[in-house]
């Protein structure tokens, strides 16, 4: 597969790793009738095997490392990873924590960060526009 | 029966109640669509508006700043980091949680929120 598949209708899958649900409830209603991001083929799916674009929320706490590097590894390339939120962009109010395991980009490589906490539904679908950018941008690269 | 047909009918004719942000469909080509948007061709619809008081990105006036560290103090998450030399503070976005503990606390209110909150980037600062 090339970048080139990934261009439309991205799926995404989306992995708490220790968020307050805050910013999980966010992304749910960015798809829901009021923000509708299924108009652009954004379809949350329940297995990371048919996902082109991982969401990863929370902190990364130290149950949750090896967890989210198998989800990682099951998603097929090319993938996106999203941090969503503050909490997985740095550790947020739990920042140098000894309970976590550094923030997402210490786990796995992010292409896109959300700030915000949680990020508003527009924010995220914000992100997912900059996605497409960024991958616009490495196949005119090529 | 009537009062579905009746309902039906007036559907027919209402928005849509979704906010078509930032467009209505996924175009052919992001990078097209912005660079039409930055000549001023095509528009894009904006997010919903924010509510009254809303916390948004924090804004830092750096000349009213008199370097209390009151705000480095109040953080719950050690986004604001002083800086000894300048006596000024310096604010991180991606590591703020939006509390608002610093704007209240600040005595000579060089901290404010503002209504801007698309933050996401390829890269945290």
């Amino acid at each position: 597969m090339s970048i080139k598949d990934l261009n439309r209708s991205l799926w995404v899958f989306h992995v708490n790793t220790g968020s307050c649900n805050g910013c999980d409830i966010e992304i749910v209603a960015a798809l829901t009738p009021r923000y509708d991001a299924e108009r652009f083929g954004v379809k949350l799916v329940g297995t990371p095997r048919h996902a082109d674009v991982l969401l990863v929320t929370g902190p990364v706490t130290k149950d949750m490392k090896d967890k989210l590097k198998r989800v990682y590894d099951q998603t097929p390339d090319p993938k996106v990873v999203m941090s969503i939120g503050n909490c997985g962009n740095s550790g947020g109010c739990f920042y140098e924590s000894y309970n976590i395991d550094g923030p997402i980009d210490k786990v796995v490589p992010v292409d896109v960060y959300v700030a915000g906490c949680p990020p508003r539904p527009e924010a995220i679908i914000d992100g997912v526009v900059k996605a497409w950018k960024k991958l616009e941008d490495l196949e005119a690269k090529k | 029966m009537i009062t579905m047909q009746k309902e039906l009918f007036r559907q027919l004719f209402k928005r849509a109640f979704t906010n078509q942000f930032p467009a209505k469909h996924a175009p052919k080509s992001v990078n097209a669509l912005l660079e039409a948007v930055g000549k001023g061709k095509a528009k894009l619809n904006p997010p919903v508006p924010v509510p009254e008081n809303f916390r948004g990105k924090i804004a830092y006036d750096k000349n009213k700043c008199i370097g209390c560290q009151l705000c480095v103090k109040v953080c719950p998450a050690n986004a604001v980091v002083f800086k000894p030399k300048e006596k000024k503070i310096s604010y991180h976005t991606f590591r703020c949680t939006f509390c608002g503990e610093c704007v209240n606390v600040c005595p000579v209110k060089c901290l404010t929120f503002t209504d801007e909150f698309l933050l996401a980037d390829y890269k945290k600062d």
